[in-house]
């Protein structure tokens, strides 16, 4: 028998449309179709959508969903690539796009104070305006909020450089299952007192607790910054290029790149700029002061020159962004190409990234498909996308085989299945290949000491 | 070519009704993917609470310009209205109710409206649901020094569009003005409405009907320039893509829409001395990417243009402002929050103008940008 409940009662909707009076709660079949499914494209219908607009409702949902047993669904703008955000088990959808300001950011202390519902790209902005950076960007960073972000511990281009959101977290506001408030952190840059439980929260999927509130690290704005778009005609060129771009001592605030099949799918969304015969391509981006950001574009340029590019824009200013647009419309762009494609994110020690996307694409060829690689080379992250057609059976069966080889091929070179996409739901199964059972049970008990009745996000893997 | 929503959220960003709301059902993707689950009748949807639902679209196509995959939700939401067999009837009279409601029988918009529903007149109907009046409007405040030699005794067609033709004579009289002192020879030409508001609320056949009447117009005329004052119309003849059969004539088309401000480029213009110290700019959504108004006024008003919207909608909405008034508000207040109270806000488009002039603070006047040409 389940150890939830199988549908909400009368009373159950009564007491939701009390607390959550009027359109902050949704039960139509037609308002909860929206709630049933996000990026990933995986789809269950949740049995009530709520919409908080501070925590002590949210305590009050808490408090009666771990006595009632409903599962808890934590929502902000659906645009995780695994499932996060779907409902398997039914239960309640908590959408937190009410709960938005930007609380604080102190040009003092170097933080901000941010509710989750806040889009991260306007998090950025205001601190822009105080001459202030809060580095990750995520490619969705302009639709996708803060407590997504941190709750799926979202990755981005500058990762290289800056880290990924778990750096630059330093504090939450957390309400457990049965409506506790957690405090955790706070607004001091170091803190070694006791276990790291920020961190523990920031990756977490919505499995532990309810985020209500987060304090973040800031860092000065860097004065300014360019970027370069580099031609290549293989991709072994594009490789020794980074390669000797490291070598000269240059840490990029990005390093990414693209392979053939990237290339021929952003030439069909429009004007790429970059050479007719480029097969590869290495985006970088270096910021800092206006003499270092100089500096490095030289010794990028010159270090590249043993690699024989084909092509090198050069973007500042507003030119620069157009180099980062081509970046953030890959992934639409696939479409393009196959209706349909699995998505994964593989990461491996930066050496072996030539070595990991070669066999990618041969894992394409052996299986007739076409396999797209690009993404963060920096941090050795490859988001091999594999295309296919959904509604030819066949074509599904050798997507997922490949899948399965791409997952051990990771594993094989010491990496991850993934990287920052995370696996819970799309990828659930395949966690026990990499992980121990000893480092699952672990996970398990710290899960039970948050939420002993399972009630957030349940039906979904680690 | 229009593809299926991946649900992939780009949309999300530019959605003015999401942003002002923050109900995710509002949105373009959810809206796209209601409509393709109840194309599948797997999961019990009743197909008039979709109808109703996915309704609630301010037409800004916001969201058509940025998907990567083509899809056109507000072409979907009208495909709904048109296919909702009793959608004709709710609109008349829901428009009946409205308009008792929002006008004293001796207004100018009472007289206009006609005693049965007539497709032909709901674009300017529905502007005038924000209050449109053909009063007096700003009183000038640029003067022309000098025009630019580019455009003289080039043929051009003006196509003025419902609302000056209509409602303020005032904008086509200057507009005219304009042309003359560019020295280029304006051509006769009787057009109807662009039709854009008409096919966005699902009456695809008269919309179609209107746009050969305008392309036929162009053609005998030689397919000259044709010169747009507002933004929406310049969409909605934009949109006309389905109603040529060879290609080149299509891009010969689009090419040749132009808005005015565009060929006031190198014209010298002088504040008088009664000019308002701020001015605010709202940029239409319905606005192509150079939004050449803007640059007029950036070069015209310098440092007196204090504030502009970008993601911002006045919340006009088309039918949206007849069916959830409401929700139309709360956009429509954002974008006040972002333009603040100037002493005068400027627009180029005829729906924004009557929205923001009828919601506005007091001591805020709104007009076309023409209005404040002397």
């Amino acid at each position: 028998m389940s150890i939830y409940a199988e549908s909400l009662s009368p009373a159950h909707k009564s007491f939701l449309s009390d607390l959550f009076p009027g359109e902050a709660s949704v039960l139509s079949r037609e308002g909860l179709m929206a709630f049933s499914a996000d990026a990933s494209q995986e789809r269950a219908m949740p049995w009530a959508v709520v919409r908080p607009g501070n925590r002590g409702q949210i305590e009050e949902l808490l408090k009666w969903a771990n006595v009632e047993g409903v599962p808890i669904y934590v929502r902000a703008r659906g645009t995780g690539r695994v499932g996060n955000a779907v409902p398997t088990h039914g239960g309640v959808v908590v959408s937190m796009l009410g709960m938005d300001r930007i609380l604080e950011v102190d040009e003092n202390d170097f933080v901000a104070v941010v509710q989750p519902g806040v889009i991260t790209g306007d998090l950025q902005a205001a601190c822009v305006g105080k001459r202030l950076m809060f580095p990750p960007d995520p490619a969705s960073v302009k639709y996708s909020t803060i407590g997504g972000n941190v709750s799926t511990c979202a990755g981005g281009l500058k990762a290289v450089k800056y880290g990924v959101t778990r750096d630059w977290v330093l504090g939450l506001e957390v309400v457990l299952p049965g409506g506790k408030v957690l405090r955790t952190g706070g607004r001091s840059h170091k803190d070694v007192v006791g276990l790291d439980l920020t961190r523990l929260f920031v990756g977490s999927n919505g499995k532990l607790g309810l985020i209500t509130e987060i304090i973040l690290k800031l860092i000065p704005l860097p004065e300014t910054s360019a970027s370069l778009l580099v031609g290549f005609t293989n991709l072994q060129s594009s490789m020794a290029g980074a390669r000797a771009v490291f070598r000269a001592g240059v840490l990029p605030a990005a390093c990414e790149f693209m392979d053939r099949v990237t290339i021929e799918a952003v030439r069909k969304t429009g004007d790429l700029p970059l050479g007719d015969d480029a097969r590869a391509a290495l985006l970088f981006m270096v910021d800092g002061t206006e003499a270092g950001v100089a500096a490095e574009v030289r010794q990028i340029s010159e270090a590249l020159r043993d690699s024989s590019p084909v092509s090198m824009e050069i973007g500042r200013g507003k030119a620069e962004e157009k180099i980062w647009a081509v970046r953030r419309g890959i992934s639409p762009a696939a479409f393009l190409i196959k209706p349909d494609k699995l998505s994964e994110d593989i990461s491996v020690p930066r050496g072996l990234v030539a070595e990991a996307v070669e066999r990618a694409h041969a894992i394409g060829e052996e299986n007739d498909l076409t396999v797209m690689c690009f993404g963060h080379l920096g941090d050795g992250n490859i988001h091999v996308n594999i295309l296919h057609d959904a509604s030819v059976e066949d074509e599904i069966v050798r997507a997922n085989k490949a899948k399965d080889e791409v997952f051990r091929l990771a594993i094989e070179l010491k990496g991850t299945i993934s990287g920052e996409h995370g696996t819970v739901l799309t990828k659930a199964a395949f966690v026990p290949e990499q992980l121990s059972q000893h480092e699952i049970d672990l996970m398990v008990s710290i899960k039970h000491s948050f939420d002993p009745k399972a009630i957030m996000n349940p039906g979904k893997g680690w | 070519m229009a593809g299926e929503c991946i649900l992939c959220g780009k949309c999300l960003e530019v959605c003015p009704l999401l942003n002002a709301t923050g109900r995710e059902e509002l949105g373009p993707r959810a809206k796209a993917d209601l409509c393709s689950q109840l194309k599948k009748d797997e999961a019990g949807l009743s197909g008039e609470a979709v109808a109703g639902l996915a309704g609630r679209c301010l037409g800004c196509h916001r969201c058509a310009k940025v998907c990567s995959q083509g899809v056109d939700v507000p072409g979907l939401v009208a495909a709904l209205r048109a296919a909702h067999p009793d959608f004709k009837s709710w609109l008349w009279k829901t428009w009946l109710v409205h308009a008792r409601e929002l006008w004293s029988s001796t207004s100018l918009a009472a007289r206009l409206i006609p005693k049965k529903f007539q497709p032909e007149k709901l674009g300017q109907f529905l502007k005038m649901l924000a209050g449109l009046k053909g009063g007096p409007g700003l009183e000038p405040f640029l003067s022309v020094e000098s025009f630019p030699e580019t455009w003289r005794g080039e043929k051009m067609l003006l196509f003025a569009g419902c609302t000056a033709n209509f409602v303020q004579a005032r904008w086509l009289m200057t507009a005219l003005r304009l042309l003359s002192g560019l020295g280029a020879e304006v051509l006769p030409g009787e057009f109807e409405c662009c039709g854009g508001g008409l096919k966005s609320a699902g009456f695809a056949d008269e919309a179609r009907a209107m746009a050969q009447g305008n392309i036929d117009v162009w053609r005998k005329a030689g397919r000259p320039r044709l010169v747009v004052l507002c933004a929406s119309c310049r969409s909605g003849l934009a949109g006309y893509a389905d109603c040529f059969k060879d290609p080149a004539e299509l891009r010969q088309w689009q090419d040749s829409i132009t808005p005015l401000t565009a060929l006031l480029r190198g014209a010298v213009f002088v504040l008088s001395e009664g000019a308002p110290g701020k001015v605010g700019y709202h940029r239409p959504c319905h606005v192509d990417n150079a939004d050449s108004d803007y640059i007029f006024l950036g070069n015209a008003l310098g440092e007196r243009l204090v504030a502009a919207t970008q993601k911002e909608c006045c919340g006009f909405g088309g039918l949206m402002r007849l069916g959830a008034p409401g929700l139309a508000d709360q956009v429509n207040i954002k974008c006040w929050k972002k333009l603040g109270s100037p002493d005068t806000v400027l627009s180029g488009c005829s729906a924004c103008v009557a929205q923001l002039a009828a919601t506005g603070p007091d001591e805020t006047q709104v007009g076309h940008w023409l209005e404040i040409i002397a």
